[in-house]
């Protein structure tokens, strides 16, 4: 068997002039889209796509994947600075980013960021390159029952991700939870708190609440903060990554890539979990877990090399299985059948050349990427010098303009001007918006995947834990709940025994 | 408020110069520069709606007066998105002026069609419409969030896209008679409340007697996963979406819900053929506001026509696998207001409840 063959033709296919200057194109723009929010790939690939018709098949493709992982890596610097996540999958990225960046280590995050980056989404292509067939059949075995357990075990971590107190964080996630059942029902058709307006049928959108909640009130808050007292100016060192922050996230960098790779073949949800579920692991890990939150490098490291891999891996099922992960793979599916190439699952057999040459190109794309933006954070951590009765303003009106370009509705504009007072709001008075935001992307997945399970089980809940994946995740929910209250219970019961040798035997024996 | 969102209308074909107006202004080294590039590049949005808001004269002959927008219901990158774009391409020229394609996705189509249909009768906006949202929506939805097919003139119709029942192959199941008699019960995925995946499957079913269970999904793609896992029995689906893994023998097709055979999937019998009166197809066409004037009509309509004649278009809808049906605007408007008479009585005589049925 020829396995190595077609792959070494595929960076044949890579490496002709032509190929590398779309691949530099596509990568570019990417970059430049994920650094504006609200335009996301999905949009630009949809406006960009006649250009691609007059070139071939793979050029097309590899200059329209380009721009899907360019913009993950934009995508973060907005996170960084300016505390703008533009996706889901980058929302953690914001709590420890964006508290280094005002500690003036922006230059650390966004270097550590990049190089996170690049690894999880290398070692994404690698397990594309030689685990795809074998992997791919993981996104069929996910059915609703998969996601409804998977869903509760992410709206579980956010409760652990957050810092501030705990009532506080549970009543910023339950407001998510309610802000995601806006909209028309996706069983009965009835519309829910949408008070007779059709803007509000499809439910609410997460980029103006994530750009209001955290950008807008963080900008709102910093306007009072100014008034009240004179803020000495941002210390903008340009530190970079030094070999000790390289070496604390090392094993953040490794383990969000091997989630997000996992994680990321999941259409619909994958890279946020995985961002999310990354960014715990390593919280969980930490010795001092109170850093997190505070600008720990780690707390950047993990998601950011998670969302990537998830970012490249999102490609297995489009390119092995011909099915479409989310709205960027579709729009890609729809380019590929432009091209008269049939994206299904005889991709690989029918235009090898065309499976490997996009494949190779993203380690092209990936090491152009690092290239790029090493330089560039210099450039971008400048921002933070402008004073800010000049940031502000433009921030504001590149985020309307941004949620203004994804429905080209007005409406949405207003709805990040609510939810910026919002967030104004909930900083004023010690509420996080992390919560708010994550149970906000996993409510709907959750609700959804819940009901649907229900109508395949004939309303049966029993079917939640005789299959088999459903279980362990539903198993592994019970631990993340557990673990702490035993074992905070051991510790008691250490401490009981040690004044009064109470036997707290039984209860040991549990956590072993 | 409708004076700005005219003038996003031309938003679309700005976002491409504006991305190339960043690339340029980055190399420059000044990070704040990208701010000024961006205001700048609003100031150019602004500016360019306005061209369309002369006051036209009803005979038509300062049409077009600028660009015409093209108003899409849909997300970029599906169906109604992927037609409307290809046919502006092919229609600018004809109509001598350029087509910007806007996406206003909301409500399955209904805000972008509400919209037009309150926008100025002077044929500078016009919108894709989807029958679904004529004759099958108002099913599940209610009465007010309904849009009706008199409250539009519609210029042409564009083209059919057929709805296919499949099941997964390694169910062994192929044709009806084996559904049936299958003595069991069957969870059916449909791509959403109020859509003709789901009105064909529950009308099937019922009529043939087969206890279903309908599980609505977001869209076809989902469907379709949830089907090649074994998660669900069987799911109707786009054409276009469901041929690749027909092609690929991953999926049974089992009827097609046209009136007619499919060109693009000839051997397999409709569902009226397998002995079941249930006609859903998904039909497009374009419209302009209801009072639109004839000559501005006319000139669409002949601008329409070039484009569905022209090589590049007939590529697109056989690639798309998309039946052309670019019948008469009145034509389309009757036979919409038909089907929709048509599904009303049979949801009612087969006792099919699209929402709340559950």
């Amino acid at each position: 068997m020829d396995i190595f063959g077609p792959v070494l033709n595929g960076f044949g296919v890579v490496l002709e002039p032509t190929n590398l200057l779309y691949c530099l194109i596509g990568v570019v723009i990417g970059m430049l889209i994920g650094v504006l929010p609200g335009l996301g790939p999905a949009a630009t690939i949809a406006i960009l796509l006649p250009l691609t018709y007059g070139v071939e098949p793979v050029t097309a493709i590899i200059m329209l994947s380009g721009i899907f992982y360019g913009a993950q890596y934009g995508g973060t610097i907005t996170s960084v600075l300016l505390r703008l996540p533009g996706e889901a999958s980058s929302v953690v990225t914001v709590f420890d980013g964006y508290a280094l960046a005002r500690q003036g280590r922006a230059g650390t995050a966004l270097g550590i960021a990049a190089i996170g980056s690049f690894f999880g989404g290398t070692v994404s292509i690698i397990g594309l390159t030689l685990l795809a067939p074998i992997v791919a059949g993981f996104a069929l075995s996910f059915g609703p029952p998969e996601y409804t357990a998977l869903a509760m075990l992410g709206i579980l971590l956010v409760a652990t991700v957050s810092n501030g107190s705990k009532i506080k964080s549970i009543i910023a996630a339950s407001l998510g939870l309610l802000l995601a059942t806006v909209g028309r029902d996706g069983f009965t058709g009835e519309s829910r708190f949408t008070f007779g307006s059709l803007s509000l049928s499809d439910g609410l959108d997460f980029v103006p609440i994530a750009m209001g909640i955290f950008g807008l009130g963080e900008i709102l808050y910093n306007l009072e903060e100014r008034h009240n007292k004179v803020q000495a100016p941002a210390k903008v060192a340009n530190v970079w990554p030094s070999r000790k922050d390289l070496k604390e996230s090392s094993g953040a960098i490794g383990r969000g890539s091997l989630l997000g790779f996992f994680l990321g073949i999941l259409p619909g949800g994958g890279a946020t979990i995985a961002s999310l579920a990354a960014y715990a692991m390593e919280k969980k890990r930490a010795k001092n877990p109170e850093r997190f939150g505070r600008g720990a490098v780690e707390g950047v490291a993990a998601p950011e090399s998670a969302n990537n891999a998830a970012a490249t891996s999102s490609f297995i099922p489009l390119l092995t299985l011909g099915i479409p992960a989310n709205a960027t793979m579709a729009i890609i599916f729809g380019a590929l059948l432009i091209q008269g190439v049939t994206p299904g699952p005889q991709l690989v057999q029918d235009n090898p050349e065309l499976f490997w040459g996009v494949v190779n190109s993203m380690y092209i794309g990936n090491i152009l990427l690092l290239i790029m933006s090493i330089p560039l954070v210099g450039v971008f951590v400048k921002i933070l010098r402008i004073r800010a009765a000049i940031l502000a303003p433009i921030t504001v009106l590149i985020t309307l303009i941004g949620v203004y370009t994804i429905n080209n509705s007005i409406f949405d504009i207003w709805l990040v001007i609510a939810f910026g007072v919002l967030g104004y709001l909930m900083k004023k008075f010690g509420f996080e918006p992390g919560p708010l935001v994550l149970a906000f992307v996993l409510g709907s997945l959750l609700e959804e995947n819940l009901r649907r399970s229900l109508l395949l089980f004939g309303g049966d809940p029993a079917g939640f834990v005789t299959r088999p994946i459903s279980g362990v995740l539903l198993l592994l929910f019970l631990l993340v709940i557990l673990l702490p209250l035993l074992q905070k219970a051991v510790k008691k019961s250490r401490a009981n025994r040690a004044q009064t040798t109470a036997p707290h035997t039984e209860k040991e024996k549990e956590t072993v | 408020m409708t004076e700005l969102t005219e003038n996003g209308s031309v938003l679309a074909a700005n976002i491409q110069r504006r991305i190339f107006m960043i690339k340029s202004t980055f190399s420059r080294r000044s990070v704040l520069g990208a701010g000024t590039g961006l205001a700048l590049a609003l100031a150019l949005t602004a500016c360019g709606g306005n061209v369309a808001s002369n006051s036209a004269p009803s005979d038509g002959s300062k049409f077009p007066s600028g660009p015409v927008t093209l108003t899409i219901g849909a997300a970029p990158g599906g169906s109604t998105d992927l037609i409307g774009r290809a046919l502006a391409e092919n229609a600018s020229s004809g109509l001598g002026a350029p087509i910007p394609v806007v996406n206003k996705p909301g409500a399955n189509g209904a805000l972008a069609t509400k919209e037009v249909g309150g926008a100025k009768a002077d044929g500078q906006t016009l919108v894709i419409l989807n029958a679904s949202l004529f004759a099958i929506t108002p099913l599940a939805v209610s009465a007010d969030e309904a849009v009706k097919i008199e409250d539009y003139e519609v210029i042409t119709g564009i083209s059919q896209d057929d709805y296919v029942l499949v099941t997964n192959a390694s169910s062994g199941m192929k044709t009806m008679e084996q559904l049936t008699k299958a003595g069991k019960k069957f969870n059916f995925a449909t791509t959403g409340v109020g859509t003709g995946s789901q009105l064909a499957q529950a009308l099937l079913f019922k009529q043939a007697g087969i206890e279903g269970t309908d599980v609505p999904f977001d869209g076809g793609a989902p469907a379709m996963t949830a089907l090649l896992g074994n998660q669900v029995d069987v799911a109707t689906i786009q054409l276009a979406e469901a041929m690749p893994q027909i092609k690929a023998g991953k999926l049974n097709p089992v009827v097609v819900f046209s009136k007619e055979r499919n060109q693009y999937l000839a051997d397999t019998p409709t569902a009226i053929e397998a002995g079941y009166d249930v006609p859903v197809s998904q039909f497009r066409a374009v419209a302009a506001p209801k009072g639109t004037p004839e000559p501005v009509l006319e000139k669409l309509r002949a601008a329409f026509k070039a484009a569905f004649a022209s090589d590049a278009y007939k590529a697109f809808n056989k690639q798309n696998l998309f039946t052309a049906a670019e019948n008469d605007g009145a034509q389309v408007a009757k036979d919409w207001a038909a089907d929709a008479a048509k599904f009303k009585e049979l949801a009612q005589k087969y006792d099919v409840n699209l929402g709340g049925g559950k």
